[in-house]
């Protein structure tokens, strides 16, 4: 048996036979069989990580999800299928899931090369391929079975520019950028934003993911004498240059996107990452019903950890495929065409998502403008630092 | 000015910690003529135990090194006995395979029971930092300076001056003659196993704490830079592999300062492979001295193929080609295309691997070649694909054989580490050369195949053609080992100086090797650029390089059958696994070790 979730399926049987005492034992062979969804990420090699917060955020949402009746009467489950965001597997992921008719829509892959070599198969094959963590500008571009909760940078660097240069009024910045798809394109949205808003771009610098080494790099940032540091990055190398800036003799103001928010990142950072500013799409004390749901569920689920960025991400993308499976059924056809048709779905990024039909992407990300005090994640209270 | 002060102290720290991997590389290396590949991960093992030690039982940091060390020692003691002396007979390529194995194994065993998620780990030291030029210098970067150079000092003391340390030498000098002279060669391994790995979790632990960061894919980097900082100060010499660290670290440093980061790792190779080049032993071992491998057949099992009768093989071709008429599911297609690509590409390792003699660690390079060439070409020029492709085929032998072409004087575990090197630089260059191959973000869009005007979407028709050029390929080369040329690549292989004496022109014929066999990578690489339609830098990386050498390795090395059943089993295995989900890898890693133990001279033998 391939990675259902085993406690949905445990939890499947048992109420198959609930049902088959309570009822007849003819009557559940179609509508207990639960309604499948393909995901295609990394359980091992050096993004396993991902994948392993993926999981914890279906899970939760597939509690809530059955809990509240499932959709359309039915149950929903996923079968997580290891690809290492490896190309050569998502690839051959692709088409088993295509060519398995239990799945109605496929989540994922991780990253670009993984998920962008997948898409013609999907494509030609009519299966939803919900990429929920690809930003990448040419993601939805592969056809209009490609579909995306993820923020497009185009819509995020503008208002991490605007914090930076018109809040925190910084007007020479040093951008470091992980040299990603990611990163690079995050990186030049940003430096147009910024240039928009008056500040000038002293530096940029783009390190690959398996850097851990950046004084050199610190050392020319600290030669161009900028007056603030952009940090395009993902936690853990966002930690360790804040932890290296200071080495360097760096204390200038530090922004970074919204990918470090995580409570990771306080951890790794240390006094380090001390009034870093940030902007987030989500944030445990922000009131909205949505987050407060959800980083009670999650606490509640996993033993008081706090949920971080990635969490949330496929939390939302869990509910919104719920959301979409209960108007398209399982048709895959009609599963396409209601991702137009959802609309205002609970989220925790987004609040109330809805698709953009051209883009097919969500518009709308809301940022809250967080800075770190006294080793937690604050709410900017507009004191510069 | 005073940045300059800092780029050097920087370069000198990082160095330091290069040299922490690299002195145990140097000392396995030395003894056993074995590139340890599961260095990097007993540094890993060693993170961990600290973190266990640190953060859960709170041991003061004197404590907590001697338990990393001792903990270290055994799993270095384990690897040797159990992984690696039951390979002591077989061939030289055996126990390298064998420690990337035992690499997988390691790293998973850590990953299932840590998590994947990176760790802190706090360091142990007050933080005092001293200020130097314009920046600040720490406890724990003297530490680790300390750590390095006294134990390259005592290293080289215990190898000169204490008995087992004579023994050490001499085993690495000549194991048979040591082991004549009444040299227990068994304790010598385990006593140098022991010590380098000791070391390797002790700089595990202390990068860890340098950084305040461990996670469970740190491995494998810290392996290549251990590995380019052992080769260029001269394998196997300890106190070489010290300065070779600080002097990576240095170049890296100013790489960084003049052109900027993403450079970075561009410096580290190219410095390796102009050390190659230059002095192929590395810069501190004498150049008089005779060359650390034997000059015959190092790599090459003696072993008698399986012969496979040619009904057998045609009844093969035959069954594979009408599989996509029975009622198989898209998804079995995909994966044997995957085998086919991987077949192209174990084509082309095997012959210049196999029936050459120069095994290469970096042929996913030649992948990348063939693919970002037929990709622009379709794209930019909109040359159709078929011949795009053969683009893709032909500038891959062009470029690959230049690029390999310094390391063609190079012999034995060098000619894996150059082209490792070359793999490397191959990539960075695609994700800096952004006007043609548009950097990071990759090339998307690629149109799909196509021939004579009719695109090849369906899984079948992509099945057929990559099987068709599949096996083409595999004719061409079937035929040509069976000529005249082949046998004069096998005697370069088995006697390099034998066939230099009968007028054999050596780099003429290394080269014919790789064209041929650059061609076919390329090929691979191209049809797979219009299959993903979106490739990037991380398309075609090393982990793709070390795929296809346990491919060709398991198939029998120069064995043209064998590399395609390699292929087929080693794409299909961890599809088999799939179901295992976590635990892949690991499975994987067994199986690979299990191979190497009973079955060295591959499935089908050596040709």
């Amino acid at each position: 048996m391939s990675n259902i979730d085993r406690r949905s399926l445990i939890k499947g049987s048992l109420a198959t036979m609930m049902a088959g005492a309570a009822v007849s034992r003819a009557a559940f062979a179609q509508s207990s069989e639960p309604i499948l969804l393909g995901v295609s990420g990394p359980l091992t090699g050096p993004n396993a990580q991902y994948g392993a917060q993926w999981k914890q955020g279906f899970d939760l949402a597939l509690d809530e999800i059955q809990a509240a009746g499932g959709v359309n009467g039915r149950k929903l489950a996923y079968q997580f299928e290891d690809s290492q965001s490896d190309p050569r597997q998502s690839v051959a992921i692709a088409q088993k899931f295509v060519s398995d008719p239990r799945i109605v829509m496929e989540l994922g892959d991780f990253s670009s090369p993984a998920s962008m070599a997948a898409s013609p198969i999907y494509q030609r094959g009519g299966l939803v391929q919900f990429g929920f963590t690809n930003s990448h500008p040419d993601f939805t571009k592969g056809g209009d079975f490609m579909w995306s909760t993820s923020v497009s940078q185009a819509d995020e660097q503008p208002l991490l520019a605007s914090y930076a240069v018109k809040r925190l009024g910084l007007k020479k910045l040093a951008v470091l950028h992980l040299n990603t798809d990611w990163g690079r394109t995050s990186r030049d949205y940003f430096v147009k934003a910024a240039k928009e808003y008056g500040a000038e771009i002293a530096v940029t610098e783009g390190y690959i993911a398996e850097e851990r080494d950046f004084r050199s790099t610190l050392v020319r940032v600290r030669d161009a004498n900028p007056d603030g540091l952009i940090l395009i990055s993902y936690y853990s190398d966002g930690a360790l240059i804040a932890r290296q800036a200071r080495q360097v003799g760096l204390n200038q103001t530090m922004c970074a996107a919204s990918s470090v928010y995580s409570p990771k990142f306080l951890e790794l950072g240390g006094e380090a990452v001390e009034n870093v500013h940030l902007g987030t799409r989500y944030f445990p004390e922000d009131p909205r019903p949505e987050v407060k749901k959800f980083i009670a569920g999650f606490k509640a689920k996993y033993g008081g950890q706090e949920p971080d960025a990635f969490n949330a991400y496929s939390y939302d993308a869990m509910n919104m495929a719920a959301a979409v499976v209960k108007i398209g059924g399982t048709d895959r056809r009609a599963i396409r065409d209601a991702f137009a048709k959802v609309k205002d779905v609970s989220s925790v990024i987004f609040g109330q998502a809805t698709f953009d039909v051209e883009s097919r992407r969500v518009k709308g990300a809301m940022n809250a403008e967080l800075v770190v005090r006294k080793g937690q994640f604050a709410l900017w209270d507009g004191k510069p630092t | 000015m005073s940045s300059w002060v800092d780029y050097t102290i920087n370069g000198l720290i990082v160095g330091n910690v290069y040299a922490l991997v690299a002195v145990g590389l140097a000392l396995i290396f030395g003894v056993s003529r074995l590139i340890n590949f599961a260095q990097g991960s007993i540094y890993l093992v060693g993170a961990y135990i600290g973190w266990v030690a640190v953060v859960q039982l709170h041991t003061p940091l004197p404590l907590t090194i001697i338990l990393v060390a001792v903990a270290a020692a055994i799993v270095g003691l384990i690897i040797e006995r159990f992984g690696l002396r039951p390979l002591q007979n077989s061939v030289r390529i055996a126990p390298l395979l064998a420690t990337i194995g035992i690499s997988f194994v390691l790293d998973q065993l850590v990953m299932l029971t840590f998590s994947p998620n990176p760790r802190a780990l706090p360091s142990q030291l007050p933080d005092i930092r001293f200020q130097v030029g314009g920046g600040t210098i720490g406890p724990l970067d003297l530490l680790i300076a300390g750590v390095g150079l006294t134990s390259a000092l005592l290293l080289f003391v215990f190898l000169r001056y204490t008995k087992l340390g004579w023994a050490v030498r001499a085993t690495a000098q000549d194991r048979d003659a040591a082991m004549q002279m009444g040299v227990d060669v068994n304790r010598v391994n385990q006593a140098v196993f022991g010590i380098a790995a000791a070391l390797g979790g002790v700089s595990g632990l202390l990068v860890g704490m340098y950084y305040n960061q461990i996670d469970t894919a740190m491995s494998l980097q810290a392996t290549l830079k251990g590995v380019v900082a052992e080769v260029v100060g001269g394998a196997g010499n300890v106190p070489g592999a010290v300065i070779g660290s600080l002097l990576l670290g240095l170049v890296e440093s100013y790489g960084v300062a003049m052109l900027g980061t993403s450079y970075r790792n561009l410096f580290a190779f190219l410095l390796l492979v102009v050390v190659l080049v230059l002095r192929p032993n590395g810069l501190f071992v004498s150049a008089r001295q005779a060359p650390p491998e034997p000059l015959t057949g190092t790599f090459i099992a003696p072993s008698r193929p399986v012969q496979i009768p040619r009904w057998a093989l045609l009844v093969a071709v035959a069954g594979f080609a009408i599989l996509p008429l029975l009622p198989v599911s898209f998804y079995v297609l995909q994966t044997l295309i995957n085998a086919w690509l991987l077949g192209m590409l174990a084509l082309s390792l095997t012959l210049v691997a196999g029936t050459m003699g120069q095994v290469s660690l970096g042929h996913a390079a030649l992948l990348a070649i063939g693919a970002y060439t037929s990709a622009l070409l379709s794209l930019t020029l909109a040359v159709p694909v078929g011949l795009a492709v053969i683009g893709g085929g032909l500038m891959s032998a062009a470029l690959g054989t230049l690029l390999i072409s310094p390391s063609f004087r190079l012999r034995g575990h060098y000619v894996s580490i150059a082209t490792l090197a070359i793999g490397e630089i191959v990539a960075l260059v695609i994700l800096n050369w952004e006007s043609v191959t548009r950097g990071p973000i990759g090339i998307s869009g690629i149109p799909p195949l196509s021939l004579f005007g009719y695109d090849l979407i369906s899984p079948a028709s992509v099945y057929w053609f990559s099987l068709a050029v599949m096996v083409v390929l595999a004719l061409l080369q079937g035929r040509l080992l069976g000529s005249h040329l082949g046998r004069s690549f096998r005697a370069i292989r088995d006697d390099d100086i034998a066939a230099r004496a009968y007028g054999l022109g050596l780099n003429r014929y290394k080269s014919l090797a790789f064209i041929f066999g650059g061609f076919a990578a390329g090929i691979s690489g191209g049809i797979a650029a219009h299959l993903y339609s979106y490739i990037n830098h991380e398309t075609f990386n090393t982990q793709q390089s070390i795929l296809a050498l346990t491919v060709v390795i398991l198939g029998g090395l120069g064995n043209v059958v064998g590399a395609i059943l390699g292929s087929v089993a080693l794409v299909g295995l961890p599809e088999v696994f799939r179901v295992a989900a976590e635990y892949r890898i690991l499975i994987y890693g067994i199986v690979l070790l299990l191979l190497v133990r009973f079955r060295p001279q591959g499935l089908l033998g050596t040709v």
